[in-house]
Order: C-alpha cells, then sequence, then structure tokens
C-alpha cells in the first residue's frame, strides 16, 4: 500500500460508504487518541502551527463539557486547500472532530465554514446527513462570514455565541473558555483530517498546499513533509521564469527572495528555523510581469479593509501603511513615507487584541526587505 | 543633615505628592473622555498620565523616607507598610500607609499590564478612586501643617480639580473616533442567530 494522503482516493466528493470502504470504520476517540497525536508531533495547519496535541490536552483538563469548532472559515484569498478538503473528504473532516470531541469530552460540534466556500458547504452539509444519528445529534453546519479575520479563533467563538464574528481580547483564551465560558477546541479542518488518520494507526506525513500566482498550473497539492518549497513550485509546474520572489504563508506570511525559498524545507520547524513560516500552507509565486510594490500595496490594503476596526493602532496603523505603500507602487511617494513604513512596522506590532496588525506588519516588514532595491528607488521618487 | 531639614522634607515632597497626584487622577480621568485634541503628541495624554505618576512615587518615597529616617520621629520601617501600626497619629498616618499600598498595586499593574490582562489591571487600576481621598485625608489628618491655611487651600484646589473632572466625565459621553467603521465592519460580520 502507498503510503496514506489526505486526498488520496476517488475525484470529487467521497461519499461515507466509499469512505468506510476506502479507510475503514472510525475508532472511538479517547485520551489515549491525544497523547497518540501529541506523539505523532503533529501541528495546527490554520497557520500558527501550534501543537495539536497540546491544544486538545489544554481542552481535556478544563472543568466541565468541552466544545468543538472545525475550523474551514479559511477567510485567506490565497489558499484554497481547506476548500478542497472539505468538498472532496468532508467525511475525514467530520471524522477528525467527532474524534477530537469524544477525546477532549466534548459533547457539541460545530462545523465553521466559510459561507461563499459554495463546493464546501454543499460537501460538508450532504456529508453530515449521511452520518450516524449519534454524529448528527451532536453536530452542526455553520456557515462563517467571509471577512479574515472570521476564522481567528476567538473570533470563531464569538462567532457561535453571538453571531458576530470579530476577535476578542484574551485572556480568556478558547481552550479556557469559548462557547457558553466552555473549554472550546478550535482547530483547523486540515489538521483534524489528519486526527482522522492518526486515530487509524495511519501516518500521512504530509501537508496541503495552495500554489499560485505566476506558475504553470495553479491549484491545491499534497506533499510529503520532507519536501522542500522547490518540489511543491515544481508539482504546480514549477515558478516561471525570472520570478523575484515567493509570498510563503499568504497574506499573514512573508515575501522570500525566490532563489532562497527552493531549498526552502516544507516542516514546520524547520522553517521556522530558516526564518520562513508556512502559515497556512499558501506558496504565491510573484509573477515577474508584476509589480512587487504594486502587489505588496495590495495585500497590505486588503489587510488594512479587514482590520474590525477594534483597535485603533491595527485601525489607523494599517491605513497609514497601505496609504504609504500606495503612493510608493503608484511613483508619487510623500518624502517621509518610506521611512514612515519602517517605523510604524515596529509601532504597530503587538498592539491589537488580536495577531491581526502583527500578522499585516510581517508581511509588510518582509516587503521592505526583499524588496530593499525597489524601495530605495521608488523612495527617491520623492519630492 | 539637621532634623529640623529632613522634616522640612518630609512636610515639603508630601504636598508635592499631593499636587502631583492630582494632575495624575485629573489627567486619567480626562483621557478616557478624549480631551485632547487631534494633533496633540501622545506625550501630552497617555504619557503624561504615566509619567506625572512615576514622578509623583519619587516625591512620596522621599517622603516617606524621610519621615522614616527622621530621629525625632522615631517612626521605624513599621507603618511604612503596615496600615495603622505607627504610635503617632496612629489612624492618620494609617491612611497614607494604605493609599501609598494601594499606589503600589495600581503602578506594578500597570507595568504587568500586557501579563495580567486588560480586566485584571482595569479592577485594579479603579482602586485610585480610593487611593487619591485616602492620601488626601491622610494630609489633613496628619503632620505640623494639617489644618493650616496654606494647606487647607492646596486640598481644596486639588478636591475642586479632581470632582470637575470627575464631573466632566460622567456627564459627557465619551467620543469614539471608531463608531462607524466598527458599526460597518459588525454589520458585515453579523448573522441571525
Amino acid at each position: 500500500m502507498t503510503a496514506p494522503t489526505l486526498l488520496g482516493g476517488p475525484a470529487g466528493a467521497e461519499s461515507f460508504a466509499e469512505h468506510q470502504r476506502r479507510l475503514g470504520a472510525r475508532p472511538l476517540g479517547s485520551p489515549a487518541l491525544i497523547e497518540h497525536i501529541e506523539r505523532s508531533g503533529l501541528v495546527g495547519r490554520g497557520g500558527a502551527s501550534f501543537p495539536a496535541g497540546a491544544k486538545w490536552r489544554a481542552v481535556a483538563s478544563g472543568a466541565g463539557p468541552a466544545v468543538v469548532i472545525a475550523n474551514g472559515a479559511e477567510g485567506e484569498p490565497l489558499s484554497h486547500k481547506d476548500q478542497v478538503l472539505m468538498a472532496t473528504r468532508p467525511h475525514l473532516v467530520i471524522d477528525g472532530a467527532q474524534l477530537a470531541a469524544e477525546s477532549v469530552g466534548a459533547d457539541r460540534i460545530f462545523l465553521y465554514v466559510g459561507e461563499s466556500h459554495r463546493a464546501a458547504l454543499a460537501a460538508m452539509a450532504s456529508a453530515l446527513q449521511q452520518r450516524p444519528a449519534v454524529e448528527r445529534a451532536r453536530t452542526r453546519l455553520l456557515p462563517a462570514p467571509p471577512t479574515y479575520t472570521a476564522g481567528e479563533e476567538t473570533a470563531a467563538v464569538h462567532f457561535v455565541n453571538e453571531r458576530v464574528a470579530t476577535p476578542t481580547a484574551i485572556p480568556p483564551r478558547p481552550f479556557e473558555a469559548g462557547v457558553d465560558g466552555r473549554p472550546t477546541l478550535v482547530q483547523n479542518v486540515e489538521s483534524l483530517a489528519h486526527a482522522a488518520l492518526l486515530a487509524r494507526n495511519l501516518f500521512p506525513d504530509t501537508v496541503l498546499l495552495t500554489v499560485g500566482g505566476g506558475v504553470a498550473r495553479p491549484g491545491v497539492y499534497e506533499l510529503h513533509t520532507g519536501g522542500s518549497v522547490g518540489e511543491a513550485l515544481g508539482l504546480a509546474g514549477g515558478a516561471r521564469t525570472g520570478a523575484r520572489a515567493v509570498l510563503l504563508g499568504g497574506y499573514f506570511g512573508g515575501w522570500i527572495d525566490a532563489a532562497a525559498a527552493a531549498g526552502f524545507a516544507l516542516d514546520p520547524r524547520r522553517l521556522k528555523a530558516a526564518g520562513g513560516s508556512l502559515g497556512c500552507g499558501v506558496m504565491w509565486v510573484l509573477d515577474p510581469r508584476s509589480d512587487p510594490l504594486l502587489e505588496t500595496a495590495r495585500v497590505i490594503q486588503h489587510l488594512a479593509e479587514e482590520s474590525a476596526a477594534q483597535c485603533g493602532p491595527c485601525f489607523f496603523g494599517l491605513r497609514s501603511l497601505a496609504g504609504a505603500a500606495a503612493r510608493l507602487a503608484g511613483g508619487q511617494p510623500e518624502r517621509s513615507d518610506l521611512p514612515n513604513l519602517h517605523r510604524w512596522v515596529d509601532m504597530v506590532r503587538g498592539r491589537g487584541a488580536c495577531r491581526h496588525p502583527d500578522g499585516a506588519v510581517a508581511f509588510m516588514a518582509s516587503a521592505l526587505q526583499v524588496f530593499a532595491p525597489e524601495y530605495a528607488a521608488a523612495g527617491r521618487r520623492a519630492l | 543633615m539637621s532634623n529640623s531639614l529632613l522634616w522640612y522634607t518630609t512636610r515639603g515632597a508630601g504636598v508635592v505628592s499631593l499636587l502631583l497626584l492630582t494632575g495624575v487622577v485629573v489627567l486619567g480621568v480626562l483621557s478616557v473622555r478624549r480631551f485632547e485634541a487631534a494633533g496633540w503628541p501622545r506625550f501630552l495624554t497617555v504619557g503624561l498620565h504615566r509619567n506625572v505618576s512615576l514622578l509623583a512615587l519619587v516625591f512620596l518615597g522621599v517622603h516617606i523616607l524621610t519621615a522614616v529616617v527622621d530621629p525625632f520621629t522615631s517612626l521605624g520601617w513599621v507603618p511604612v507598610l503596615i496600615p495603622f501600626g505607627s504610635y503617632y497619629r496612629t489612624f492618620w498616618l494609617g491612611l497614607g500607609t494604605v493609599a501609598f499600598e494601594l499606589l503600589l498595586a495600581i503602578v506594578v499593574t500597570s507595568l504587568l499590564r500586557a501579563f495580567i490582562g486588560a480586566w485584571a489591571w482595569r479592577l485594579v487600576h479603579w482602586l485610585a478612586y480610593a487611593a487619591w481621598p485616602i492620601a488626601v485625608l491622610h494630609g489633613i489628618g496628619t503632620g505640623t501643617d494639617a489644618g493650616s491655611f496654606w494647606l487647607l487651600a492646596i486640598q481644596v484646589l486639588c478636591a475642586v480639580a479632581v470632582l470637575a473632572a470627575v464631573a466632566l466625565r460622567l456627564l459627557t459621553s465619551s467620543p469614539d473616533p471608531l463608531a462607524a467603521d466598527r458599526a460597518r465592519f459588525r454589520e458585515r460580520v453579523s448573522r441571525e442567530p
């Protein structure tokens, strides 16, 4: 048998019968599974790469019955891997959510799926109908608003509680007090799918990647974590000749010089050591025909518009950053724009209730570093 | 240093502490109201409140230290941290100890705000409304200058300033520069239950 994968199996949405024939019946979740997941070293695939086992254990040790939120909001515009996973392997995700619930002692499960991800929503809805009555009774499909921050874990909890998907202040973190004040596990759907295979003693040492931008065949690919960024780009037909940089990790990641990126290992821990971050698995190649400063300005503008307007430094700071980045990209900067970008990147960090501003300035800082010559040239155009 | 010089320093530093703490309370109460104009630099608003409070702490340190080391008072170190532990004007001096400890709690939690969370910080910070009046009472009932006209005038002035600031805060609503944007975003991410 070939090594197990998440997307292996038939094309299109897999039915419950096919799923069970292929992988066998789902075992029951238990505290032993938490230990199993801890030993596997599985990290969250939502972007933060937090160890999944540690999170399950924290929720399990909380007081009273817990709640599980399977996070498929996928608000990152460049990422499609969660949508593809839910649209093609909905039962793997639901298996993972059920196993998580049984392991941490949860009696309610929310499948939190981005409302604009139509194929994923439809597949998850029909998959849920095919599940046993016990599972259906404790599981609810909940469409998530299509905003960037809706998938942030406190925002997901806030949405379940009050139908408003804005991040809330921490502490308390969801594992301490989440849905209705109960310990709540918010776990990305890809991580849950991994847990579903781990519970069957299969070890899919893979990551789902969304490879896009200046490549021949953009799409979602599954690759062994022993692979490299170069191999991932190769699956998509390779980066176009002359590609200058790769955006690794999506809008919350950072630009990396294309030549250096090819050799980077995919393994989240090794990648972190090399100064990169896989984040939610996005690799977006800067097309050689595109202007790096314009693409950067576009991303930071989007992040500014996606600020929940709750914290001043995030709301005003990202707007100011976007304005300066746009003027530099447009060739009509003010003299203070470039120095201000450098200054504000440090001023905004760590000053929001959630990590939205931190992610945005980390992205901006990577642009200032990788495209330093372009920014210097643009800055000289100032009057 | 002669004994009388120490005693003068104690009294002077006490009065300066009162004035500075009054300034801190007024700035803190008004900062919630965003009394500043849009163009004002931050050191006049958030920065000033913080820095004046640290300056007040320095004068308070001098006030306490000179009182304790003054051989004429023979207070000892006990009343610095133990309220009502002094033989001399037990009650009125004890109020000073209480106010000092409340102030310490407020300063320490402010320095540790990033670690303890906004709500824990805020709960402790509300103690400022207790610390300040207790400090004023301590000044009214203790020391050589208690009841003197000039000290009473300063105390009345301080009380009027704080009461006016609190009244302004209670009577006017706080403008929220983000209110419209906040509402617009909430609209985008809210769904009917």
